[in-house]
């Protein structure tokens, strides 16, 4: 049996109680949400906090709130929830679609999204979507709140711009725009419980249903120390007429635009040639709801 | 230091001092004594240790027992009524779902979840809502054929 070093534990009521404790143990506590990455790291013996945080008992950060133009998710949502509620589904398919191949069932019902952010693996399934839809996110201390870009906050593998003091808050979804589209694909050896060898998630806008691309994005990830761009495959593709070759042209030089490793997932040749694949899967899906989107 | 908690445990109430670096499968085993939830990999990929914890099929080696406090929690041993198996249990033992059983309390408790949810799911639906479930023995085509059988049955009451 695996087990856990000592630490103390702490539960605030609010969110202000919990910025409090923070600041006071000065680099020596950690904050808890699901625990699935945590907790294992902590049985492996790789991190020692002298305390625990628990944000699960503060109201407000594990719920979805609808707001004008966009959305706010609690970073404390479980991400069995982001499959379940019909407006992720239907507004945003491809968070939808990244929180279904997450882990298990099993793990999906702990795991939440503020920790899949904060916990930066380069293989994370819920920042790539989020990203390529412009996610911003609300981090708060003691002393206020800053909101900034989610493409900002990564710096490597497991490595953030957060400051000790600091808690998620949530995460700001902006209504897509009209005419847009998204999908994510996620490439393993097994569908469950798989770390990615390589995922791509795609967003592209067009001014009218059969009309140009003004906006595209394309997300790679586990090609390197944390999610990127496509940087030639998105400018290819801004301001054309999507067509088949177009998309074709975006997805071989979006396999240019990343510089993988070899690892016992998959070697670095191996992992270009499936971010041509899947590049060109999901340009075609977010095309396909892009002409459908309203 | 050690903190108070209270648990519903297949509704029995529990009040029970623990410290905080216990997980939920330890005290269940340990200390309520309910051996049935066992512990595998201790590191979420097994399932062995799988529980219902306030209506949701979890990993309970990675849950802290402090984080359960106030939580109803089912485990194998809440799913039969007495001496009468559930009818997942019977179609287990019925379809030869069950080798050495290191894997079937959350193999159960995980099916029971689903047909809770989806009464009549898919052979897919199935597979995937066993998929944090591993199983070393019997293979999973026995297992998906008696959840099948238990959706059968279950319907017929
Ligand atoms: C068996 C298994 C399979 C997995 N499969 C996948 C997978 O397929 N895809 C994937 O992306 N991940 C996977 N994971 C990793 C993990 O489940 C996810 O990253 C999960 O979303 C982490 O969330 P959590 O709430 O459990 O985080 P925790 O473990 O509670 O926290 C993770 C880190 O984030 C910090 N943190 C958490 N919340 C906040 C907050 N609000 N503010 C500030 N800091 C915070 C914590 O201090 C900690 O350092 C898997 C894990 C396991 C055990
Ligand atoms: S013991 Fe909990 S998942 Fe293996
Ligand atoms: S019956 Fe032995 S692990 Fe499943």
């Amino acid at each position: 049996m695996l087990l856990l070093p000592r630490f103390d534990y702490e539960e605030p009521k609010d969110l202000s109680e919990a910025c409090k404790i923070l600041a006071g143990l000065k680099g020596n506590g950690k904050i808890i949400a699901g625990g699935t990455d945590l907790l294992v790291n902590m049985k492996k013996g790789l991190v020692s906090p002298s305390c625990l945080v628990s944000i699960g008992r503060i109201p407000g950060l594990s719920e979805i709130e609808p707001q004008n133009s966009s959305i706010f998710i609690g970073s404390n949502l479980i991400v069995a929830k982001l499959t379940e509620f019909a407006l992720i589904r239907k507004r945003y398919p491809m968070l939808y679609e990244a929180a279904s191949v997450l882990g298990s069932p099993l793990i999906r019902n702990r795991a939440t999204i503020g920790g899949n952010i904060v916990t930066a693996r380069p293989a994370a399934d819920l920042p790539p979507p989020l990203i390529a839809m412009g996610a911003k996110i609300k981090l708060k201390n003691k002393r206020g709140e800053r909101e900034i870009e989610l493409e900002k906050f990564f710096k490597g593998p497991g490595e953030t711009i957060i400051k000790q003091d600091e808690i998620l808050t949530g995460i700001i979804l902006d209504e897509p725009p009209m005419f847009s589209g998204g999908s994510y694909i996620k490439l393993g050896h097994r569908k469950a419980l798989e770390i990615a060898i390589v995922a791509v998630a795609s967003f592209i806008t067009l001014d009218k249903p059969d009309g140009i691309i003004v906006d595209a994005k394309v997300i790679l990830s586990s090609v390197a120390p944390k999610a990127i761009h496509a940087v030639s495959a998105e400018k290819t593709l801004i301001g054309e007429k999507p067509t088949n070759k177009l998309i074709e042209k975006a997805a071989n030089l979006a396999s240019g635009d990343c510089t993988p490793i070899d690892d016992i997932r998959g070697s670095a040749e191996y992992r270009c040639a499936m971010v041509e694949v899947l590049t060109k899967r999901t340009l075609t899906a977010a095309l396909k709801q892009a002409k459908k989107s309203r | 230091m050690k903190r108070l908690i209270n648990l519903i445990v297949n509704n029995k109430a529990y009040e029970i001092a623990v410290a905080p670096n216990r997980t939920l499968t330890q005290i269940l085993r340990e200390d309520l004594n309910l051996l049935g939830t066992k512990e595998g990999c201790g590191i979420g990929d097994c399932g062995a240790c799988t529980v219902i914890l306030n209506g949701r099929p979890v990993n309970s080696c990675l849950v802290l027992a402090v984080q359960a406090n106030g939580c109803n929690i089912q485990t194998i041993e809440g799913v039969a009524d007495g001496n009468n198996l559930h009818p997942i249990q019977e179609a287990f033992v019925e379809y030869g779902a069950i080798q050495c059983g290191f894997c079937t309390p959350g193999m159960v408790l995980s099916a029971k979840s689903l047909l809770e949810k989806n009464p009549k799911p898919t052979e897919m639906e199935i597979r995937e809502a066993i998929s944090g479930n591993l199983c070393r023995c019997t293979g999973y085509q026995k297992i998906v054929e008696a959840i099948q059988a238990a959706s059968k049955k279950m319907k017929k009451k």
